[in-house]
C-alpha cells in the first residue's frame, strides 16, 4: 500500500536558545509536545493555531529544515531525520513573506536559479519557468528586479518557486499573511486549483475561515499540542445546537461573571477587551436561557448591549484554543 | 522531475551565474574589486618607486594579494551571510543540492574577480613605473598565481561553513581578517613575523602558496628555508586537506543547524 503523504508520531521539538551578554543563559522552548497526525495523499490539510502554537516549527520539520527532538515524522514514507535528501526533490515549501528571495535579480532569474538547484531537466527548464510565471500571474513582471515587487507579487513568486519542480506535497506556511483581501482571495483560489493536479497540500493558517474554505481536514494546534483533528463537516457538527450570546459593556465585575457562568446551559464564558469596551461571549446549550434571562441576571446594567448569533466554526476554534490555554 | 544526482554541476553553474549577476547589480562590490586594487597599486608605487624594481614588485605582490584575499575569502563568507540576511538559506537548503556546491559557485566568481583585481594592480603599477616589472620565473608565477587563488578559495569555503553555522560568523571574520592578512603573508613575507606565529600560519594553505609565489617572482627572495618546491608541496597538501574537510564540515554544519534551528536567524 502506498504510504500516506505525511505520518507523524509523538513528535516533539525543543528549542534551546542562548541568551545574555555571554550567551550563558539557556532558554528552552517546547514548541511541539507530542504531535500525532496523518495526512492523506491528494488532500488539502489545514493546520490551524494561534501565534506561537508551533505551526512553522512543524512545517519546517516536515520540510527537512529542522530536526525533531523526539518522535518520528515521515513524508511520503521517508523519515525526515534520516532521508532528507530523498524527500527534498519531492516536496515544495513556501514560507512566504518579504524574505527568501534574491532581491537584486529578476523574478525569472530567481526561478532559474532554483530550477537548477532542483536539477530540473535543462531542455524543459525555461518552458517550465514560463509556465509557472503564467500560472501565478507574474509573466509581465518576470524580468523586473524582485526588489521592485509588491508584497503580493513576492508571494506569487514564492508559490511559483515552490511548484517549479512539480512536488508531490506542497507546504504552505500562512500563504495569505500580509496580503490584501483581493490577493488573499486569489491565492486561495490558486491553492484550490492545485489540488486538481493531484498535489497534496499542507497549509497553516490562523484564520478558521481560510481553512474552512480550503481544507478537507483540519487540525488545531495550540501550545505545541493538537487539540482536534477532523473534517470540516465534523467540526461543524461539534457546533451542534450551541448558541452564542454576546454582551458588551464596561468594567464587568467577577461576581457578575460568576452569575453568568452559573446560568443553566452555559458551557463557556469568554472575555475579550476592545479598548475600553469589554465583550463577554457565552456558549449556551439548550433553550432555557434567553436574552431577557441574561439581562435580568445583571441588574443595574440597563445600558448593556446583548445579542445572540449563530455559533461559527471560528467560535469552536477559539474555544479549542482557549481551553488548552486554561 | 527533479533529479538529485545530476544537480551538482548544474548547481555549480547556477550559483556562479547568480553570483555574477548579483555582483553586477551591486555597486558595493564593483568598487572594492576594481577601484581598491588601483588605489593599492598607486600606494605601493609611491612608497617604493625609488627603491628599485624588486621592491616595487614586492609591493605590487602585497597589494595584489590583499585585493585577492578580500575578494576570494571575504566574498565567499559574505555571500553566505547574505543568504542568511535575505532569508534564502532556508529555501536553498530545501533543494536537493548540497550547499557546498552553491558556495563553490560563488567562490569561482570571487576568485575570478580577485584575479582581475590582482592583475589590475600589476598593470597600474607597471604603467606608472613606465617599465615592465620582470618576474623571476614567469611560468611558475602564472601557475602559482592561480594556485594561490585556489588556496584562498579553500579557506573561503571553510569560512562560508562558519556562516551557515551561525549568524555571528561576521564577528569572527572581522576579528580574524586582519590577523589572516598578516599571518599568511599577504601583506609582507611571513618570515618577517615572530617565529611563534609561523606554525599557526602554516595551518593555512595560502601561507605556503604565497611564499612559493614570492620565490617565483622576486629575484633573491629568501622565505621559508625549505625553498620553493617544498612550499608548493605544502600548499598542495594543505589545500587538499581543506577541500577534503570542506565536504565533511558542510555535512556536520548542516546537521547542526537542523538541530539548533537557527537557519532563519539573521
Ligand atoms: N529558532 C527558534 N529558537 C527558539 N525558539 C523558537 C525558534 N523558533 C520558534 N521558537 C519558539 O517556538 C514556539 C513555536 O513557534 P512557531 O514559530 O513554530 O509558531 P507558529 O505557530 O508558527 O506562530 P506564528 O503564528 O506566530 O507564525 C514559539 O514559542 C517560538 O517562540
Ligand atoms: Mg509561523
Amino acid at each position: 500500500m502506498e504510504p500516506p503523504a505525511i505520518r507523524i508520531q509523538d513528535l516533539t521539538r525543543v528549542y534551546s536558545a542562548r541568551k545574555g551578554f555571554l550567551f550563558n543563559e539557556v532558554v528552552r522552548t517546547e514548541a511541539l509536545r507530542g504531535v500525532n497526525l496523518e495526512v492523506r495523499r491528494g488532500e488539502i490539510f489545514g493546520l490551524l493555531g494561534p501565534n506561537g502554537a508551533g505551526k512553522t516549527t512543524l512545517t519546517k520539520i516536515l520540510a527537512t529544515l529542522l530536526l525533531p527532538t523526539s518522535g518520528r515524522a515521515e513524508v511520503l514514507g521517508l523519515d525526515v531525520a534520516k532521508e532528507a535528501y530523498r524527500i527534498r526533490p519531492r516536496i515544495g515549501l513556501v514560507l512566504g513573506g518579504e524574505r527568501g528571495l534574491y532581491n537584486r535579480v529578476s523574478g525569472r532569474e530567481n526561478l532559474r536559479y532554483f530550477a537548477d538547484l532542483y536539477g530540473i531537466e535543462l531542455a524543459g527548464r525555461d518552458r517550465r519557468i514560463d509556465d509557472m510565471l503564467q500560472l501565478v500571474g507574474l509573466s509581465d513582471a518576470a524580468d523586473r528586479r524582485v526588489e521592485e515587487y509588491s508584497r503580493g507579487m513576492k508571494q506569487k513568486l514564492h508559490l511559483a518557486r515552490g511548484l517549479l519542480h512539480d512536488p508531490e506535497i506542497l507546504f504552505l506556511d500562512e500563504p495569505t499573511i500580509g496580503l490584501d483581501p483581493k490577493s488573499a482571495r486569489e491565492t486561495r483560489k490558486f491553492v484550490r486549483s492545485l489540488v486538481a493536479g493531484g498535489v497534496t497540500i499542507f497549509l497553516t493558517s490562523h484564520y478558521m475561515f481560510e481553512a474552512e474554505e480550503l481544507c478537507q481536514r483540519i487540525a488545531v494546534l495550540t501550545r505545541g499540542r493538537i487539540v482536534a483533528t477532523d473534517t470540516v463537516a465534523a467540526l461543524r457538527g461539534l457546533v451542534g445546537g450551541d448558541r452564542t450570546i454576546e454582551l458588551e459593556g464596561h468594567d464587568f465585575e467577577d461576581a457578575e461573571l460568576d452569575r453568568l457562568r452559573r446560568l443553566p446551559g452555559v458551557s463557556r464564558l469568554l472575555t475579550e477587551e476592545f479598548g475600553p469596551l469589554e465583550r463577554i461571549t457565552l456558549r449556551v446549550r439548550g433553550l432555557e436561557v434567553d436574552l431577557p434571562r441574561v439581562r435580568s441576571s445583571l441588574p443595574g446594567r440597563p445600558q448593556i448591549e446583548i445579542r445572540e448569533r449563530r455559533t461559527s466554526l471560528e467560535d469552536i476554534y477559539l474555544d479549542l484554543v482557549e481551553e488548552e490555554a486554561l | 522531475m527533479a533529479n538529485a544526482s545530476g544537480t551538482r554541476l548544474r548547481a555549480l553553474s547556477a550559483s556562479t551565474r547568480l553570483a555574477f549577476l548579483s555582483f553586477l547589480a551591486d555597486p558595493q562590490w564593483v568598487i572594492p574589486s576594481t577601484i581598491a586594487p588601483v588605489v593599492f597599486g598607486f600606494a605601493a608605487f609611491e612608497l617604493y618607486r625609488y627603491a628599485g624594481p624588486v621592491l616595487v614588485l614586492e609591493a605590487v605582490l602585497g597589494a595584489a594579494m590583499m585585493s585577492m584575499w578580500g575578494q576570494t575569502l571575504y566574498g565567499s563568507g559574505w555571500a553566505t551571510g547574505q543568504d542568511r540576511e535575505l532569508g534564502t538559506l532556508e529555501p536553498t537548503l530545501t533543494t536537493p543540492t548540497p550547499y557546498l556546491w552553491v558556495v563553490s559557485g560563488r567562490v569561482i566568481v570571487n576568485a575570478i574577480t580577485g584575479l582581475v583585481g590582482g592583475v589590475l594592480v600589476y598593470l597600474v603599477v607597471a604603467a606608472a613605473y613606465r617599465r615592465p616589472l620582470p618576474v623571476e620565473q614567469p611560468l611558475t608565477f602564472a601557475v602559482l598565481f592561480i594556485f594561490v587563488l585556489l588556496t584562498l578559495a579553500s579557506v573561503g569555503v571553510v569560512l562560508a561553513a562558519v556562516y551557515v553555522y551561525t549568524r555571528y560568523a561576521g564577528f569572527i571574520q572581522n576579528f580574524g581578517e586582519f590577523a589572516f592578512y598578516i599571518g599568511t603573508g599577504c601583506m609582507f613575507p611571513v618570515i618577517l613575523l615572530p617565529f611563534w606565529t609561523n606554525p599557526i600560519a602554516l595551518l593555512l594553505p595560502p601561507t605556503w602558496a604565497l611564499d612559493a609565489l614570492r620565490y617565483a617572482t622576486l629575484p633573491g627572495y629568501v622565505g621559508f628555508s625549505w625553498g620553493l618546491y617544498w612550499d608548493i608541496a605544502g600548499a598542495v597538501a594543505t589545500t587538499l586537506i581543506y577541500i577534503g574537510i570542506a565536504g565533511t564540515i558542510f555535512r556536520r554544519v548542516e546537521q547542526h543547524v537542523l538541530e539548533s534551528g537557527n537557519l532563519g536567524d539573521y
